[in-house]
């Protein structure tokens, strides 16, 4: 075989293969966020929160309703980005039925 | 002097055919060589991203059929001490760990009672760089592309794109319009079922965020959650984000004094005693982001952080309603 052929074809070999990591993996599409050049799968840093969290006053609370069954009153005809409950409709809670009992 | 020249001739025209074909010879040889490297530099690259597609264990096993749009289904921490993050979590929650290896990746599975809880994840963070470990919440969709298309036309970036985790699923990680990262997960084997969480288990989650009411209203697009506005203080909003009649998670404006901290989803785990278990938080190397506080259901609500600082919280959830409900 001629050697320029040769060497073209490993010319050719080299970068195809090189490439094809590179086309194989998912890179950071901003935000902090996105995979390393190793890893195809997986979860990447967040920006820092832990310098700064916190500062939650004495009405913020978070957690979910309990007791249920309560009615509610609908969006309380304020406008709203999102679709309010139906007015009606009982506050729901967490699932209070455990692995066992199910 | 005629035939002695031309048998120098001769002589010399034969050595030069030789040395051209000693060196042709080693001109392919080298070539080949050449050729043989790179095949072999070539796989050495690939190989990573062809073994990262080993598989991650099933959700739920024996698989189910059971599907819950819209409920957190599954969590993991990525750490930069996989061991660290073992040793605390298995001393505070009494999570065991199945180590496995997952192409390049090291993963440990952890569980309690026999229970799949989280995911975690090793990978390294260089010294130059100012990341903070976090759990990513993967949320249950039916259908990741839709989910993906949905969330592009509202205003999301698309973190990770849609791919087949082997025996996991489908899955994706987004940013949403405000900039929380979370993920959707189409589980190959059922979503897990809708019970009370065991002491040690996640329970509950909330997004904290800039604006709760059009963070919603992108939420309710892609989960078709109901939402439900309950009592806030004075320039915040508490709203509940519901499916299959259950609420999933709620939707917290950002402290306001606070306002730097970047929107996230912060994910608690049930504990029996708030206050017990955020001081040993602290003693296994943690650290305590608020303090315990008791919350609308009557329980004590914490934000700890492990040893590498990935936020999370802890939430009483007593059997019986207590009487010491905060309005």
């Amino acid at each position: 075989m001629n050697i320029f052929l040769l060497r073209r074809l490993a010319i050719v070999t080299t970068i195809g293969l090189l490439a094809m990591p590179l086309t194989a993996c998912v890179t950071d599409v901003g935000g902090g966020y996105g995979y390393g050049g190793n890893v195809a799968v997986g979860v990447d840093y967040y920006e820092p929160v832990g310098g700064v969290y916190g500062a939650w006053g004495p009405g913020y609370q978070v957690g979910p309703y309990r007791g249920g069954g309560h009615p509610w009153g609908g969006g309380g005809g304020r406008a709203h980005s999102y679709r309010p409950a139906a007015a009606g409709r009982s506050m729901p809670s967490i699932p209070s039925h455990s692995r066992g009992s199910r | 002097m005629q035939p002695q020249y031309s048998l120098n001739l001769n002589d010399s025209i034969s050595q030069n055919i030789a040395r051209q074909r000693r060196l042709g010879l080693r001109r392919t040889g080298n070539v080949l060589r050449q050729s043989v490297f790179a095949a072999l530099l070539g796989l050495a690259c690939t190989a990573p991203a062809f073994s990262a597609q080993a598989s991650f264990p099933p959700l739920v096993a024996p698989a189910s059929q059971e599907h819950h749009v819209g409920k957190i289904i599954f969590v993991e921490l990525l750490t930069p001490d996989l061991a660290a993050a073992k040793q605390f979590y298995g001393s505070l929650f009494g999570w065991t760990f199945n180590d496995m290896h997952v192409g390049p990746m090291e993963y440990t599975e952890a569980s309690l009672n026999g229970q799949v809880v989280a995911g975690l994840i090793h990978k390294s963070v260089a010294s130059n760089e100012h990341k903070q470990p976090a759990w990513l919440s993967f949320i249950a969709v039916r259908d990741v592309d839709a989910a993906k298309k949905a969330a592009v036309e509202h205003g999301a970036k698309v973190l990770l794109e849609p791919h087949n985790v082997p025996d996991r699923g489908r899955e994706a990680v987004f940013a949403d319009p405000q900039g929380a990262v979370f993920a959707v997960l189409a589980s190959s084997s059922g979503d897990p079922a809708d019970v009370l969480a065991a002491p040690g288990e996640w329970i509950w989650s909330s997004l904290i965020t800039l604006d709760p009411d059009t963070d919603a209203a992108f939420y309710q697009t892609l989960f078709d959650y109901e939402v439900f506005e309950l009592p806030a203080g004075p320039n915040s909003q508490h709203l509940m984000l519901a499916s299959d009649n259950y609420a999933r998670a709620s939707a917290n404006s950002l402290p306001a004094d606070k306002a730097i901290t970047p929107p996230h989803w912060l994910n608690y785990v049930r504990v029996d005693d708030t206050a017990k278990m955020a001081a040993k938080v602290v003693a296994l190397g943690g650290k305590v982001l608020v303090e315990p506080r008791i919350d609308r259901h009557g329980g004590k609500v914490a934000v700890v952080a492990d040893t590498s600082g990935a936020p999370f919280g802890l939430i009483e959830w007593p059997e019986t309603e207590s009487k010491e409900v905060s309005k």
